[in-house]
């Protein structure tokens, strides 16, 4: 009885001794592959805490389950501390690659080209979009036009002074380059039934080149034409033109002018919402505190009547623009050329 | 046009007025713009007229002297003036401290070389009275001392630039313009008198053989003129609206045009031939030597002068050379006439002598006016020429010679209806007497006679914007018009709404694509065209510039040059990345010639053109080991990308087989666009001698479609969802042995047909050539997938498809599998 429980005891020690070896390899393990060669080390079929309990099968039975249960506490510590120690490890060796991953955030992405629309898109989208709020459609008509259509129709007639005001590209006989938008209201007084609410966008040209004048540029032109338009309405127009342009502060002004397509005709002005006036040296409007945007007017009769139109009873108002004017004043763009040469400097700073 | 204010206070006592200022915005408010207003004395405050009391040299400078100056009283000052001009006594301009001259330039407490300054001694030139000037100014013996020098010089005048509109011919003068401030400040007009004349005597006889288009002539004949200076009231008068004086009887005509607004004309009696003086139309082909030194040759509808013998000038534009006043001149003939506005304007366009006085006549004159002027030119010549007037002859066509009784009629309440405001009877007649109508009320009815000398009131509407402009339209209510019939007109789906959406798609297709929008202007040089192998098909007939004397028929050119200037100014080591578009119409020939035909068409064809560039990388900004050269595939991309983002179909990309546009594109890196049976477009590389030729440092890839045609393909309808598959497919990859030369779109299209209908799609993954493919091979490797909608598929029907396909690239195209 006492040589088989000295035998326990020796075993008993063995087992503390292994076990105590074993946590001590586990503990030491630098990597996963040290953890691994430790884990078979000790509690692999061969190892050092399996061949202690090989030992096991000389316990006589009753002292046997004693035994037992001390070697599996050690085993589960053991197995217990591998799983610690593999999560350590894992955790450190990422944190490592983590470490060498590191990048420089501040190298130059691989940036897409960027795009963006000419200014002059820009700003016939946008008055198209406000002026679409209240019914306007938009029509189109050719920049070869005839004489005709461009001139005559719209009450210059040949040989009259009014042709001075634009000075015109010739083609051929009785073909011209637009002066202005007009011949699509002609074109369109002619083609639709009344009532008509629309806005003609478009390339215009006249012989002229400088900081203000390009020989070629765009206007858009509104007509609305339809029983009882009253020159108030167009005012009134204008006014919603001009605040959704350039702010709710905006006012309008007319002054008397004279195009041949109107009667009465107007310039008009619109109050300077950067400096309200107050600014003797503001760019945007120089200082007078109004910036001459637009010419209007009420459709002159001559107009109806060379569109073979009915207009008995039926008045309208026209309105024109030159859209790289209102496209410079938006974005304060100081020379119309800079509009016209493709140059990125310049359209890169109007995405 | 240039009005003085003393001068138009001869015809209308601007006190009510009051200053310069708002005389400019009563102008503006009623249509006459005044662009700007200069005051003669600017820049005279603290400069008065001084007299030199002692002039000595200055201790540290020979050039320089040391004056003591006197205004009248003392304090006398010293100045040190670096002129040497003026001696002792005389009166001289002193800018005295605190002065800043018209020039500029700040007067100041000074110390030069160590001698004080109290002013500075003025030249003509510092005081803005001429551009150059020697010395010092030194005023007339005399002269006042300690005056300001505007009252000196009389620089006393206010002048307002005024930008008149086309139909205000009457206000072309001193008088006009005192009309409208007459009426609109309620004043009536000073009266002149002006003696009348007999119309008698003359001993030369005028003949109208223009008819209606020459209505009217007044002559007269005046003896023993003497021409010299003219006196300083007419020189002061001139000058002041910038206006040089010349002698007495050129600035008696130009006053009488300036102050009444109608063109006169002086000839030398003695050399008018016969006793006749005629208008009469021009005989074809015949020259006349004009005053200015040139000759024009007529073409037959110009209206001339004649004497008895010959012509003497082209009416209403020029006098002739050979009748014109000269130093010598004793005896002089007077003309005032009325010409046809039409027929004057085209004289003086086709001749190239636009003047001041064919500028009135084109606007049309006064009807009343050429006696008028007459009366008044008669009466000048005296008075500042002397000659004795011998006879004078007036002479109309029956039509002119009876009152143009032009009535207009409207109802009362017409003006403010179409205004938007309510107005009385009363105010309109007001104004609209104000105006010199004649205004006659009765039966609810304005009946109005416009003056003669208000030819643009013709039409009822004309009255609408008298009495607006007079009222002031800021008094126009704020009204905002109803459109009844909006909601019963959707415009949505109209051609054009559809259109401009199509090309609002396009635009931002390409914009996101990372491409900015370019808008270049239509011309080009021809030679740059031609250069593109784009050449023109329209010209324009009067260019600005040689650059500008063709219409293009392709962007590409604009873009071209666009790109050319971006690289011009770019500078460092990385070439530049360009990606530009432009959607805009470009121009072209028909087989009609270009001339109106009825009223619509021009015999010019516009085409809607889409067209982009791309150079350099494939993205704009990266380190160089991540960037790419742009190639071929990238133009593509980009084509594609287009067609996808606009949901366009139908528009099929194909090799390009002959070589369209030879001097344009790379003829083994071009594709075309086709849509239909018709070819809209190319995409490719720029020809290699196109791009050495225009000095382009790198490739560059182009593309232009026709978008008239390729719009109507897009965003045909709404874009309809549908399902995906629900079983999932197969795929198999094959690599082909084939001719280099075989397209790689064909393969596909050749293995699509024959796997039918499992096989659903393929691609090309892989291109390889060299070792051990032999020289003139490549091999493709191509992945096809196998699907069905309603099962999962076999392995063995997938062999089978394989099979097939293997067997029909072998077949089709000498296929054979690696």
């Amino acid at each position: 009885m006492s040589e088989q429980s000295g035998s326990i005891d020796v075993l008993r020690s063995q087992i503390e001794e292994a076990g105590k070896l074993g946590l001590a390899q586990v503990e030491a393990a630098a990597t996963s592959a040290d953890l691994e060669s430790a884990r078979i080390h000790i509690l692999g079929k061969k190892g050092t805490l399996s061949e202690v309990l090989k030992g096991l099968a000389q316990v006589p039975g009753p002292a046997r389950p004693q035994v037992g249960a001390v070697a599996n506490e050690w085993k589960s510590k053991i197995e217990a501390a591998i799983a610690v120690k593999k999560e350590a490890l894992e955790q450190a060796a990422m944190d490592a690659a983590i470490a060498h991953e590191r990048i420089d955030v501040s190298v130059p992405s691989r940036r897409n080209h960027l795009g963006g629309l000419h200014p002059i898109t820009q700003a016939t989208r946008l008055v198209i979009s406000i002026l679409s709020r209240i019914g306007f459609e938009v029509a189109t008509g050719p920049e070869a036009e005839t004489d005709f259509l461009n001139f005559e129709a719209v009450n210059i007639p040949k040989d009259h002074p009014a042709r001075d005001m634009q000075d015109t590209f010739f083609l051929g006989p009785g073909v011209v380059l637009r002066t202005h938008t007009t011949p699509v209201q002609m074109r369109t007084l002619m083609e639709r039934p009344l009532p008509l609410r629309i806005l003609s966008p478009g390339a215009v040209y006249r012989c002229d080149s400088d900081a203000t004048h390009s020989p070629m540029f765009h206007q858009i032109e509104g007509l609305w034409v339809d029983r009882g338009i009253r020159m108030s309405d167009l005012k009134g127009v204008l006014d919603f033109l001009a605040k959704e342009l350039f702010g709710s502060k905006a006012k309008i002004r007319l002054r008397p002018s004279y195009f041949p397509f109107v009667e009465p005709g107007a310039e008009v002005d619109v109050s300077c919402t950067i400096c309200e006036g107050k600014n003797a040296r503001c760019t945007m409007c120089k200082g007078t505190g109004w910036l001459e945007i637009l010419g209007a007017g009420m459709v002159h009769p001559e107009l109806y009547r060379a569109a073979r139109v009915n207009a008995e009873g039926v008045t309208g108002f026209a309105f024109g623009m030159g859209v790289e004017r209102i496209a410079m004043l938006l974005h304060g763009i100081p020379d119309l050329r800079l509009m016209f040469q493709g140059d990125l400097r310049f359209l890169r700073q109007f995405p | 046009m240039k009005i003085s204010w003393k001068w138009l206070s001869d015809w209308v006592d601007l006190e009510k007025v009051g200053t310069p200022e708002r005389l400019a915005e009563i102008l503006t408010a009623r249509g006459l713009e005044v662009e700007s207003l200069h005051r003669q004395d600017e820049g005279f405050d603290h400069v008065v007229s001084a007299q030199i009391l002692e002039k000595l040299k200055h201790p540290e400078a020979d050039r320089l002297s040391v004056c003591t100056v006197s205004t009248g009283a003392a304090p006398y000052l010293q100045i040190v003036c670096g002129a040497q001009n003026m001696k002792r006594g005389d009166v001289v301009v002193l800018a005295n401290i605190g002065a800043k001259l018209p020039n500029g330039l700040q007067i100041e407490k000074s110390k030069i070389r160590g001698v004080e300054s109290f002013g500075m001694l003025c030249s003509e030139e510092e005081l803005g009275l001429k551009d150059k000037a020697e010395g010092i100014f030194i005023l007339p013996e005399g002269t006042p001392v300690g005056w300001k020098i505007a009252d000196v010089l009389e620089r006393d005048d206010v002048i307002l630039e005024i930008k008149l509109t086309a139909n205000r011919g009457d206000c072309l003068s001193h008088y006009g313009i005192a009309r409208e401030v007459a009426a609109a400040i309620g004043v009536p007009l000073k009266t002149q008198k002006i003696p009348e004349i007999a119309w008698a005597g003359s001993p030369v006889q005028i003949e109208l053989k223009a008819g209606e288009n020459a209505p009217q002539f007044a002559g007269a004949l005046v003896k023993g003129v003497i021409q010299k200076e003219s006196p300083a009231w007419l020189k002061t008068r001139l000058e002041s609206v910038g206006q040089r004086a010349i002698n007495n009887l050129v600035d008696v005509s130009n006053f009488v045009m300036l102050d009444l607004g109608f063109p006169v004309h002086i000839y030398d009696a003695d050399l008018l031939e016969g006793d006749t003086i005629a208008v009469d139309v021009a005989t074809p082909g015949e020259e006349l030597a004009l005053l200015d030194g040139g000759t024009v040759k007529l073409q037959g509808f110009e209206l001339v002068i004649r004497d008895g013998k010959k012509t003497v000038g082209l009416a209403g534009v020029m006098g002739g050379g050979n009748s014109e006043v000269r130093a010598t001149t004793k005896n002089i003939f007077l003309e005032c006439a009325e010409f046809s506005p039409v027929l004057v304007r085209r004289a003086a366009s086709l001749h190239a002598r636009r003047s001041e006085a064919s500028l009135r006549f084109e606007k049309g004159i006064d009807s009343t006016g050429p006696e008028k002027a007459m009366k008044r030119l008669a009466d000048l010549v005296s008075r500042v020429a002397g000659g004795v007037l011998v006879g004078a002859s007036f002479k109309q066509s029956p039509a002119r010679s009876q009152v143009r009784s032009h009535v207009v009629q409207f109802s009362e309440s017409y003006i403010g209806d179409q205004l938007g405001m309510s107005l009385s009877p009363e105010e309109i007649s007001k104004i609209l007497m104000g105006l010199q109508c004649s205004v006659d009320r009765s039966g609810g009815k304005f009946s109005i006679t416009p003056p003669t000398f208000r030819r643009d009131l013709n039409i009822a509407e004309d009255f609408i914007e008298e009495v607006a402009r007079c009222i002031g339209y800021d008094e126009i209510p704020l009204t905002l018009p109803f459109a009844a019939d909006l909601a019963a007109r959707p415009v949505r789906e109209s051609a054009v709404a559809q259109r401009l959406r199509r090309i609002d798609a396009t635009k931002d297709a390409l914009v996101e694509l990372g491409f900015f929008e370019a808008v270049s202007l239509s011309f080009q040089s021809s030679t740059f065209l031609e250069r593109c192998g784009l050449p023109s098909q329209v010209r324009v007939q009067n260019p600005l510039t040689e650059d500008h004397e063709c219409l293009v028929s392709s962007l590409l050119p604009g873009l071209l040059k666009a790109v050319l200037e971006n690289e011009r100014h770019h500078f460092g080591a990385e070439p530049i990345s360009i990606r530009l578009f432009e959607v805009r119409p470009t121009f072209h020939s028909t087989d009609q010639p270009i001339a109106a035909v009825g009223s619509h068409d021009t015999g010019v064809k516009e085409t809607l053109k889409a067209a982009f560039v791309l150079t350099g990388r494939d993205h704009s900004d990266a380190l160089r080991q991540d960037l790419r050269v742009v190639d071929f595939f990238d133009l593509k991309a980009v084509l594609e990308g287009l067609f996808a983002r606009t949901r366009t179909s139908g528009v099929r990309l194909i090799a390009a087989t002959r070589d369209p546009i030879p001097a344009t594109f790379h003829p083994g890196q071009a594709l075309e666009v086709w849509v239909g049976k018709s070819r809209v477009g190319y995409a490719g590389r720029l020809h290699p001698r196109l791009e050495k030729g225009l000095g382009l440092r790198q490739p560059l890839y182009a593309c232009e479609l026709d978008l008239d045609a390729v719009l109507p393909l897009m965003m045909a309808a709404e874009a309809q969802f549908k399902d995906w598959p629900k079983f999932p497919g197969m795929e198999r990859d094959f690599a082909l042995v084939v001719d280099s030369a075989t397209a790689s779109d064909r393969l596909v299209q050749v293995g699509l047909r024959a796997g039918k209908p499992i096989a659903k799609g393929a691609k090309v993954f892989d291109i390889y050539k060299g070792s051990p493919l032999p020289e003139g091979k490549v091999s493709v490797a191509i992945r096809v997938s196998f699907s069905d909608a309603t099962r999962s598929l076999e392995e063995a029907e997938v062999e089978r498809a394989s099979k097939m396909m293997v067997e029909a690239w072998a077949k089709e195209t000498g296929a054979a599998l690696r």
